[in-house]
């Protein structure tokens, strides 16, 4: 069973440059239960791909293609619809716990303010469950924390308070963006085995740049270089197999595989050359790689790609 | 032609208006406005168009003579007020720390300095002048512009290019002149206009307060003339609408065209994360 | 509240009236042309050359620089203001009693306009670009240029020359001068004083309010409230105007000044007899003593203003607590 599945979805926004194509007919599902990574350089369009999800894209953006969400098509709903999925069916963890958390209200507030709309608990029950809540992330002293605000939080704290945000309603769909961005080390392996656990339970799409924390904790990895979706198939495959030149690009710059940078840079997503994206940054470019735009081939049921060498 | 090029256009048009009628204004007065130009409280006619006052002078030829003490005043007080307070803003934000950190400091401290009681005291020493009251004007406000200029260089002073010119060995002095003032200068040119405005509305107030210069005819001395001999009693429009008027128009077009360009310089909108 | 931080707010605002003093007492004593002489010799050219002597003594303008602007911190501190050269009394009561009439028109239009200017710009902000927006907005601008004298004369022409729904001018009716003070009758002449301070005040509180709200919309979380699905009316109270009325409260203290400025001329207008008003006697009298008095006590209201402020602000913003350990 499908929890999520985008069909033909493209999203763009008209600058005073031109239209950002940030998303480029992107196909993908989530099945029930399962955790999908988005990996991908910043800037190619991962963001906005679990905004669009979410329809928290400004309101000029240029939308076309369908979201489905266990059957319904979110593009199709109304914005009150949309809204009360939003935290109750659907939750985020937005990146940049710092700046996406409200500076003036205490964190338990923050929590409860969910639960209060969707839930509707009175406002002392809610705070008690944000409370549980925050212990559930594993906040000590989780009672006196609730009632403290961001700034008395370390940065670790703040990004588990914003799992606590996501998980409050217990959405079945979680969007976890960029989660780990910012932290120290050991910080971040006490928030990824968080998220490992919380991916257990819930169907999950984690967007990152972190191929280490996405292996530990997906089931599936999709790659997007800019704008579109380029490999998508089982995390052990993916990981142990790549078959995008990009992909592998991208294992070769870990630093236990050799720290190897993809030479040159993304283009913008401005004006996008024809062909082949990655054809001027490709080890392995071919004269028809400039000629023809590559389609998602299956290569097998549980991996595709979208590269000419498997035409 | 979009609205706001089209709001800056009609705002620097206006404007334009003024400025040629400051400059010829010799040519487009029937009569010298200190001369006793026919009865007193003459009503509107063709020989005065827009009568005469308590004394007799032509009300037509004092407004447009009017606009020359005014775009003086305002820009007197706004070149000065804008230099200062850009030399003091870039010290500030490019050096940082200790001179920084004593600038704030005393600003917030002389912000809280009642500027313009001070300016009525101040004047109090002083023959009423243009150049005076513009130079008084614009010392005392000086203090206003410095934040927004040091903030912008605090960020200017952080670009890479700076820091590169900086190794090649160039002097402070020559970067803060090179550099980081060509950076400020749509900044500094909105500062400029809100500035001028600001002081030309500010004048006129002196000159109704009656510290006007008297040897110059000013908006300020005519409305407070009218004011004062039964404008406003004796329902004598004429006398006391225009300068009020040629004020408010030129501080709208000032206002206009300081709006339109900061909208220009700092859209405010955030750009989309991708 | 910490005391640490009121201490550091309180000598902040001793530092700034002594500041104040300093800057009117170097002029006093530095001007070329003292006063006291300038004033005698408007009054008669022949006065004789010890009665100026004997005023300059009077006012201390014989002392050397240090003993006499030690004399004079000391006695603006003690509430010796100077001696009125107009009104014949001392400047600090004087100034005291028609700050009360001046109170009275500004407390409510700063209520009022601040009220109506938060409202009004966190809903152009919420708002922004809309039709509704663009007419608040060049509206608000369109007053904000007009100049306060020019404001508060053609409110009187219109509303109290051509309407007739206000007094021309004044606090009272001559017929409270038998009946005895009448409060609706004062009200009824404060009203449109009232009014066009306000619409001065208002347009730029609404001006700032909206900029600060259309900051604090881009802000990331209010991404994170919609991404808890909450109602766009709790986003806009409980999250974004929350938010953009913090640097509303240290505005609208700098307002003050602002309103200063502008009551000399609504209350000359108006001819409401308040601090605005002695201001412009002050100035046609050329009684530097009263001037020099009612600068001391605008800069009074301007530092108590920042001083609410400082003390407001950390009631709103809990990292201010924080920030004050520096």
């Amino acid at each position: 069973m499908d929890i999520i599945r985008i069909k033909n979805l493209n999203a763009g926004f008209p600058t005073k440059r031109g239209l950002v194509r940030a998303a480029t007919s992107v196909d993908l599902t989530i099945r029930e239960g399962e955790c999908l990574g988005l990996i991908g350089e910043s800037g190619c369009g991962k963001t906005v791909l679990g905004m669009t999800i979410m329809r928290l894209l400004q309101p000029n953006t240029i939308i076309s293609g369908e979201i489905f969400y266990k059957g319904q098509n979110l593009l199709a709903l109304k914005e009150e619809e949309m809204r009360k999925l939003r935290g109750k069916e659907l939750g985020m963890i937005l990146q940049n716990s710092t700046t996406s958390l409200n500076p003036v209200l205490s964190v338990g507030d923050q929590i409860a303010e969910g639960i209060i709309l969707h839930e509707g608990l009175r406002k002392k029950e809610a705070r008690e469950k944000a409370t549980e809540l925050l212990e559930k992330v594993q906040i000590k002293n989780a009672a006196v924390m609730s009632k403290r605000y961001p700034h008395e939080f370390s940065g670790g704290m703040r990004e588990r308070a914003m799992i606590a945000i996501a998980l409050a309603c217990s959405p079945s769909f979680v969007i976890a963006d960029e989660p780990t961005t910012g932290l120290d080390n050991r910080t971040m392996k006490g928030v990824i085995s968080l998220l490992a656990e919380v991916a257990k339970s819930k169907s999950m799409l984690f967007i990152t740049h972190d191929l280490a924390a996405a292996s530990e904790i997906c089931d599936t990895i999709a790659v997007m270089y800019a704008g579109e979706i380029v490999e998508w198939g089982d995390v052990d495959e993916v990981f142990s197999a790549p078959l995008h030149p990009y992909t592998s690009g991208l294992l070769n710059s870990l630093p236990e595989r050799g720290f190897i940078a993809i030479p040159g840079s993304s283009p913008s997503l401005i004006d996008l050359p024809g062909g082949c994206r990655f054809k001027e940054r490709c080890a392995c470019s071919e004269e028809r790689c400039a000629r023809a735009h590559p389609l998602m081939k299956e290569i097998s049921s549980s991996h595709k790609v979208r590269c000419h060498r498997y035409d | 032609m979009s609205k706001k090029n089209l709001a800056m256009s009609v705002s620097i048009a206006i404007f334009a208006i003024y400025l040629l009628i400051a400059l010829f204004a010799p040519l487009l007065t029937p009569y010298d406005p200190f001369i006793i130009a026919g009865g007193i409280y003459e009503e509107p006619s063709p020989e005065h168009l827009l009568g005469t006052n308590d004394l007799a002078q032509d009300i037509f030829s004092q407004l447009i003579y009017g606009t020359r003490a005014t775009l003086l005043l305002g820009f007197t007080g706004a070149i000065l007020s804008v230099s200062i307070g850009t030399a003091i803003g870039i010290v500030s934000g490019y050096y940082g720390g200790r001179v920084d950190e004593f600038i704030t400091r005393t600003l917030d401290i002389v912000m809280t300095i009642p500027t313009f009681p001070l300016l009525l005291v101040m004047m109090m020493f002083f023959t009423p002048g243009i150049y005076v009251t513009g130079i008084l004007m614009g010392l005392l406000g000086s203090a206003r512009g410095v934040r927004v200029i040091r903030s912008q260089v605090l960020s200017i002073a952080q670009m890479n290019f700076i820091t590169g010119v900086k190794v090649m060995g160039a002097s402070d002095l020559y970067v803060m002149a090179k550099h980081v003032l060509p950076n400020l200068l749509s900044l500094v040119t909105v500062q400029f206009v809100f500035s001028a405005q600001h002081f030309m509305v500010m004048g006129i107030g002196l000159g109704f307060l009656g510290l006007g210069d008297s040897n110059v005819i000013d908006w300020g001395q005519m409305i407070d003339r009218a004011y004062q001999n039964g404008g406003v009693i004796n329902g004598l429009w004429w006398w006391l609408i225009p300068p009020g008027m040629a004020v408010t128009f030129l501080s709208l077009s000032l206002a206009l065209f300081g709006y339109s360009m900061e909208d220009e310089i700092n859209p405010r909108m955030k750009l989309t994360r991708i | 509240m910490e005391a640490r931080y009121l201490f550091k707010r309180l000598c902040y605002c001793g530092l700034a009236f002594i500041a104040s003093i300093t800057i009117i007492f170097l002029l006093l004593h530095f001007m070329p042309g003292d006063y006291v002489t300038f004033y005698l010799l408007e009054i008669s050219r022949t006065t004789p050359v010890e009665v100026i002597e004997h005023y300059q003594h009077v006012y201390g303008l014989d002392q050397p620089f240090l003993e006499h602007y030690v004399n004079y911190v000391v006695a603006v501190i003690q509430g010796d203001w100077g001696y009125s050269f107009e009104y014949r009394v001392p400047v600090f009561p004087l100034i005291g009693q028609k700050l009360w009439w001046t109170v009275m028109i500004m407390v409510p239009s700063l209520i009022l306009s601040t009220i109506i200017g938060a409202v009004a710009g966190a809903w152009s902000g919420w708002k922004r670009g809309t039709k509704g927006d663009m007419a608040l907005l060049s509206s608000m601008l369109f007053f904000r240029a007009i100049p306060s004298y020019w404001l508060a004369i053609m409110g009187l022409l219109v509303f109290s020359c051509l309407l007739g729904w206000f007094p021309l001018g004044g606090y009272m009716s001559i017929n409270a001068l038998f009946s005895g003070y009448d409060i609706f009758d004062i009200i009824h002449h404060a009203a449109l004083p009232i009014l066009t301070t306000t619409l001065l005040s208002l347009t730029g509180t609404y001006y700032l309010m909206r900029n600060s709200m259309l900051m604090t919309l881009g802000e990331d979380y209010i991404t994170t409230a919609r991404a808890k699905g909450l109602k766009e009316s709790v986003i806009l109270r409980k999250h974004a105007a929350r938010n953009a009325l913090l640097p509303m409260v240290t505005m609208i203290a700098m307002q003050c000044a602002h309103l200063m400025a502008g009551s000399i001329f609504i209350e000359t207008i108006f001819s409401w007899p308040g601090m605005g008003m002695l201001t412009f006697n002050a100035l046609n009298m050329r009684d530097v003593p009263l001037l020099q008095g009612i600068f001391l006590m605008g800069a009074l209201i301007l530092i108590a203003a920042n001083f609410a402020a400082d003390m407001v602000y950390p009631l709103l913003d809990p990292r201010v607590e924080e920030s004050m350990h520096e």
